[in-house]
């Protein structure tokens, strides 16, 4: 796994967080009911899982194994309190439909992960390579989920009507039940097009 | 289911003798050989071992529910008959598509579940919702497990419920007056007088009981198949004659509710209706008879049958008298479809001892 494209494509795509590694499910059945909400958590979990893997390669061997989890936090910590404050500053609506959700990134599996299971044991480059892509994947999750769900629950992509004002809203997509009814089809979709190598 | 026998092969033979009936004779001998063996052995080759297999098992399922089938239309209009049209294609080709990718034979399954689903919708169900229940119900109820006998819960049900949480303003909350009297629905293609609540929803909000023997012959507004409460016995009863459901399931089920309501109405008059209201009001019969009784998604051994058929009828009681909804019968019954598994197993461990696992 030194080839960077590979490293990239199989956070995007193989390796997928929330189709394959099954992680990050509750901000993503929980936030997914509108694109423009999937797309900003998607970007605000690219910046801090980057930023955060950065941080955390370059310290390396130098923080003691046993304290290393209350150190990866404090980092997290870090640079969601930055999203945190950017959006309430910049992106008020958007930061009050996102709610307790911005702040529970920290609690993000899919970036403690990275950085245990990845970061804190390979270079600065290989780790920020991984963790852009991881993120990305991520994000495609997020988006894939929110405009099936955008679409058949409101009629609309980023809150514009896109399938017309007779449109019956598909209630019970927008709400939990719809979240878990569309992350099994595309996980059922994802795993169709690049089966499960069992072993 | 001797008797019931008898009786089939009576009719056959008089129609037979009969000049003015002969010619249905054959349709009487239809019905017979999909319900029963046929009464004659072969003295020549080719000889067949005939037993019930699912294709006959589905075709007298289909054959108990046509009454019911038949009264919604009377009731609702031939819309009835559109939304059991629609279901069929829309379901069918879903049902096509998946067994020709899996390359698997096409089973029968799908004729229960086709006609079951419309007759759980309010009556006027938009037909493209129909399809889409169906769709939804024969794809997440049935093929993601597996196709037909893997099923964990009822298709039809799991459609229904789907309908009933994704779209509550057209499936729940738009009733219409059934037409009597007459040649009634048979006459007009749907029916126009609409009202806002079932006897169910009624008796929530304001206490007052529908008189019972509307509720018997099906003078109330419901779902399609769910008006006539004897309509829906008499299915039911020859199901249970001619051995296609266990009767453990409908008896232990419909004992249970009014075992329970009986109590509940003494203790909590406001909130739980008397029994026999109970009984005959909503889809209670409909889903005691057609949809707890599915042999897929119900319990196998006789003892979990009846541990079933009581838990069934506790969640419905509760369920119509304590919570938000007036109607509890599709709630318990997919619950109850999770746990059969459970209580197969609990009755097998007790009479044999733990199950050896295939697996670790």
């Amino acid at each position: 796994m030194n080839n960077t494209k590979d490293i990239f494509t199989a956070g995007l795509w193989e390796d997928n967080p929330v189709f394959r590694q099954m992680l990050g499910l509750c901000i993503t059945l929980a936030i997914t009911n509108k694109v423009a909400n999937g797309l900003t958590m998607g970007v605000a979990v690219f910046f801090v899982l980057t930023a955060s893997s950065f941080i955390v390669s370059l310290l390396g061997d130098s923080v003691p194994r046993r304290v290393r989890i209350p150190v990866f936090m404090l980092v997290i910590a870090t640079f969601v309190t930055l999203v945190y404050m950017f959006l309430r500053a910049f992106f008020m609506p958007l930061s009050q439909a996102l709610g307790a959700y911005v702040g529970l990134i920290i609690t993000n599996c899919v970036i403690l992960g990275r950085l245990e299971s990845f970061s804190s044991e390979n270079t600065p480059w290989d780790s920020v390579v991984d963790a852009a892509g991881v993120a990305s994947g991520f994000g495609l999750a997020l988006i894939a989920m929110s405009v099936v769900r955008e679409l058949l629950g409101f009629g609309s992509l980023f809150g514009v009507q896109v399938l017309g004002s007779g449109w019956t809203p598909w209630v019970s997509m927008i709400l939990a039940p719809g979240g878990f009814l569309v992350l099994g089809l595309l996980i059922w979709v994802q795993r169709a097009i690049s089966p499960v190598e069992e072993g | 289911m001797n008797r019931l026998e008898r009786l089939m092969s009576d009719i056959s033979s008089y129609t037979e003798d009969n000049p003015y009936l002969q010619h249905i004779t054959e349709v009487i001998d239809t019905v017979r050989s999909i319900v029963f063996e046929p009464g004659v052995s072969a003295d020549k080759s080719p000889f067949l071992r005939d037993y019930i297999e699912i294709k006959r098992y589905m075709f007298a399922v289909v054959l108990a529910v046509a009454p019911a089938a038949l009264a919604s239309i009377y009731f609702y209009g031939w819309r009835a008959l559109a939304m059991i049209v629609v279901s069929y294609v829309a379901g069918g080709i879903a049902e096509v598509t998946f067994t020709l990718i899996r390359k698997e034979e096409i089973t029968e399954g799908f004729l229960v579940t086709g006609i079951l689903f419309p007759l759980t919708l309010p009556p006027n169900t938009p037909l493209w919702m129909v399809a889409v229940g169906i769709i939804v119900g024969v794809i997440l109820g049935k093929e993601v497990f597996g196709g037909t006998g893997y099923n964990i819960f009822n298709p039809a049900l799991v459609g229904r419920v789907f309908l009933t949480t994704t779209f509550p303003v057209a499936t729940s909350s738009e009733w219409l007056i059934p037409m009597t009297g007459g040649w009634a629905g048979f006459k007009q293609f749907s029916v126009d007088t609409v009202t806002s609540a079932t006897p169910l929803g009624v008796f929530a909000n304001s206490g007052t009981l529908a008189p019972l023997r509307d509720l018997f012959f099906g003078n109330i507004p419901g779902c399609l198949g769910e008006s006539s409460a004897l309509l829906v016995l008499a299915g039911g009863i020859f199901m249970i004659l001619a051995r296609i459901i266990d009767w453990r399931v409908p008896v232990s089920y419909l004992g249970s509710v009014f075992l329970y309501s009986a109590l509940g109405t003494y203790l909590w008059p406001n909130q739980v209706a008397p029994p026999v209201f109970q009984l005959l009001a909503g889809g209670l019969l409909f889903g005691a008879i057609y949809m707890a009784t599915d042999p897929v998604s119900s319990p196998t051994t006789k003892e979990a049958k009846w541990v079933y058929g009581v838990f069934l009828g506790v969640m419905t009681v509760s369920i119509r008298a304590f919570s938000g909804y007036p109607e509890g019968v599709t709630y318990s019954i997919l619950l109850m479809n999770m746990f059969a598994p459970l209580f197969d197993e609990m009755v097998m461990t007790f009479r044999y001892g733990p199950i050896q696992k295939p697996y670790k």
